[in-house]
């Protein structure tokens, strides 16, 4: 099994090579994709190609060669466009924050876009609508950012970032929560009081033996 | 009574300073993808933490001996508390090196150092037990990791540092709990501390008590006073004769019923050696006369030798199960059953220590050598049963030399100079630490196996008891000098 990823629009050949110990009488190879099989084979020495034109996403998906033998064993290529890395985990922001996201891609696609979820409805971020909100820049070809300013809990939720290849399109969604200031002040708030109390505690104990001392 | 208190707080010191420097794994994750930086520039706020726990550690001896241990180590919690908060507003890589990395790691020697003299000071029969009670510590790290994940999880970073904080700042109260020694006290501490062997005489009184355990602990510990106190004990007696009425005076419990100049000087001199300790040495606060003896030269190669062995392999042990095939699940185990075994042994080996049955430094080389033998052996160990034997066998021995490490430094120079000595060599340890990792690293680059990294670290756990062969000829020098 193999995967392919493919951005622009090329020709591509898929050979199958038998390992010469394999003692096929007769083998037969057929390639197919799906259910259809490809009439197009080139046959050589030991190995079985075809060539693929590849211009639109019609042509991607999985291919695979089928020998026939006693048994049937099976080799298969997925070709697909470039999968997009991002932050897998929810990212954490507070409130009054801004919010850092990156999308990253092997090639260069045509075009970034920004969506996010607003009910149940997905909305393309606009920058030029929100300019002191939200701000998009193409770090370099193949990285897109999206910051977000001045959180406030509404912003919380799914966002995803789009990209355009001429044989597809790929995506990546990544969460985004915002937390307020108060809630990881809470807990340290009571590990304050807890040492003030231990503190005092101490201190009161050392003043009381002086004083019995004396 | 006291000393158990302060056993506590080294423990916390520990729990708390070695978990912090080892769930920074965690946090370089996050701040690589918040805060950017390359993974090299992250990386050096760990190094920077780790490594001034170190070298920051004769600064913080002076500070020590200037201030006292309890100012010292609340200034070091602050200092620790204080970073941790400051660097929730971080915004990039070079504030987040200077609040985390230079902040925290000054904070950590300085509670480190302060914790240590002070266990050293006050539980002078069992420091054994009390160090491998307290470095027992870090063995409880395990559970900080995925905590700080869950921490991490729920609030981000900045929650997290912010929690953290306050969780540091509970080093206050427990650091309250050094009292410091005067001499009317530490008369009556060492009694409470060496209890077990003033039983032996139970009708003396108070002030006598002190005289007869005193005559008794130093015939039997002839070989190992360090001649810095032999020699302050022959300065009290001088001292006690001039100063007969005055002593009398001073004493806090004073004999009723045994009037008798023989109990009565054997106070004396108790106190006396105590005393004369305060009029002898206004030692200058920058002390550099631990450069000058073949003592510390001694420790210090053996402490910086086997620092490096111990780091080593526990960086590579699990890279080294996944070269030979094994999961990363079988990886942890081993590390978690290294860090269970090492806990126990350090308690045992210090236990066996505090027993005396021979000079505490034997133990610590028998231990040196067998860690030595056990890494060299170590790249034998191609299966899972074998490594796990081997993991078992190299956490016995580095738990029995790492509790015995506070241990025979005080055995060989006293507690008195504790500060200056325990400063430099960790000084020293401290360069061997920045340079241990990295190079285990090269090595592996360069021949691409991790067996040589074990062998690395068995030839230097060999070469670190070396030094000590010399030591007995050091004590005579220094005896010579001293006699001059």
């Amino acid at each position: 099994e193999r995967n392919i990823s493919l951005a622009n629009a090329t020709t591509v050949e898929l050979s199958c090579k038998l390992d010469p110990n394999f003692h096929l009488r007769n083998p037969q190879v057929t390639w197919k994709r799906g259910n259809e099989t490809i009439s197009h084979t080139t046959k050589a020495e030991n190995s079985w190609s075809i060539k693929l034109v590849i211009v639109d996403s019609s042509k991607m998906g999985s291919y695979s060669c089928i020998v026939k033998g006693d048994e049937e064993i099976r080799a298969t290529f997925y070709l697909h466009v470039p999968k997009i890395e991002a932050r897998e985990k929810p990212i954490i922001t507070y409130e009054k924050d801004t919010a850092v996201m990156v999308c990253k891609s092997d090639s260069t696609p045509m075009t970034w876009t920004w969506y996010m979820m607003r009910g149940n409805n997905p909305v393309i971020i606009n920058e030029s609508l929100w300019t002191d909100k939200y701000l998009i820049s193409r770090l370099s070809a193949n990285v897109t950012r999206l910051r977000i300013l001045k959180l406030t809990k509404e912003d919380a939720g799914v966002y995803w970032c789009e990209a355009v290849f001429q044989l597809g399109e790929s995506e990546r969604k990544m969460e985004l929560k915002v937390l307020s200031i108060m809630a990881p002040l809470k807990p340290f708030i009571a590990i304050v009081a807890e040492v003030i109390i231990l503190v005092t505690t101490i201190i009161l104990y050392e003043v009381y033996s002086k004083r019995k001392g004396k | 009574g006291w000393a158990w208190a302060v056993v506590l707080h080294f423990f916390l010191v520990n729990v708390l300073v070695m978990g912090m420097l080892k769930t920074f794994g965690i946090f370089f994750v996050a701040f690589r993808e918040e805060v950017g930086g390359s993974s090299e520039q992250v990386s050096w706020i760990g190094s920077i933490m780790s490594s001034l726990r170190f070298l920051g550690a004769p600064l913080v001896s002076i500070v020590c001996r200037g201030l006292g241990e309890r100012p010292t180590s609340l200034l070091g919690a602050g200092l620790v508390a204080g970073g941790c908060l400051v660097s929730t507003q971080a915004t990039s890589v070079p504030f987040l090196c200077i609040s985390m990395g230079l902040l925290l790691g000054l904070g950590f020697s300085c509670l480190y150092q302060a914790a240590a003299v002070m266990t050293a000071k006050r539980c002078r029969a069992r420091l054994g037990f009390s160090n491998a009670l307290a470095r027992s510590g870090m063995g409880l790290t395990f559970l900080m990791a995925p905590f700080t994940q869950l921490l991490l999880d729920f609030y981000g970073w900045q929650g997290t540092l912010l929690i953290f904080g306050g969780i540091m700042l509970n080093l206050v109260p427990s650091s309250l709990l050094l009292r410091p020694i005067s001499t009317r006290h530490s008369s009556a501490k060492t009694q409470g501390c060496e209890s077990p062997m003033a039983q032996k005489d139970p009708e003396t009184p108070d002030g006598g008590l002190d005289g007869t355990t005193d005559r008794e602990l130093h015939p039997h510990k002839a070989q190992e006073l360090p001649t810095t106190e032999r020699l302050l004990m022959s300065h009290g007696k001088d001292v006690s004769d001039p100063t007969n009425p005055s002593a009398l005076g001073k004493l806090e419990k004073p004999t009723p019923d045994r009037s008798s100049p023989e109990t009565a000087t054997g106070a004396k001199r108790s106190n006396k050696p105590l005393s004369a300790t305060k009029k002898e040495t206004p030692q200058p606060l920058l002390d550099l006369s631990p450069l000058k003896d073949p003592v510390f030269f001694i420790f210090t190669w053996s402490f910086l030798f086997s620092h490096l062995a111990y780091f080593v392999p526990f960086f590579h042990l699990v890279a080294r199960a996944r070269t030979l095939g094994m999961s990363s699940m079988d990886g942890s185990y081993l590390i978690s059953v290294a860090g269970i075994t090492e806990m126990l042994s350090q308690l045992l080996s210090g236990w066996v220590a505090d027993q005396n049955w021979t000079k505490k430094y034997h133990f610590h080389v028998t231990y040196l050598v067998l860690s030595g033998l056990t890494n060299l052996l170590g790249p034998l160990a191609t299966t899972f049963p074998l490594l796990l034997a081997y993991t078992v066998a190299f956490s016995v021995s580095c738990g029995g030399f790492m509790a015995l490490v506070l241990p025979v430094l005080v055995d060989l120079v006293g507690v008195e100079k504790l500060h200056s000595y325990l400063g430099f060599a960790a000084f020293f340890a401290g360069i061997a630490a920045i340079g241990g990792p990295p190079l285990a690293g090269w090595l592996y680059d360069y021949t691409q196996t991790y067996a040589c990294s074990f062998l690395l670290a068995g030839a230097c756990a060999l070469l670190s008891p070396l030094s000590f062969c010399l030591e007995p000829w050091a004590q005579r020098w220094k005896l010579k000098r001293a006699r001059l």
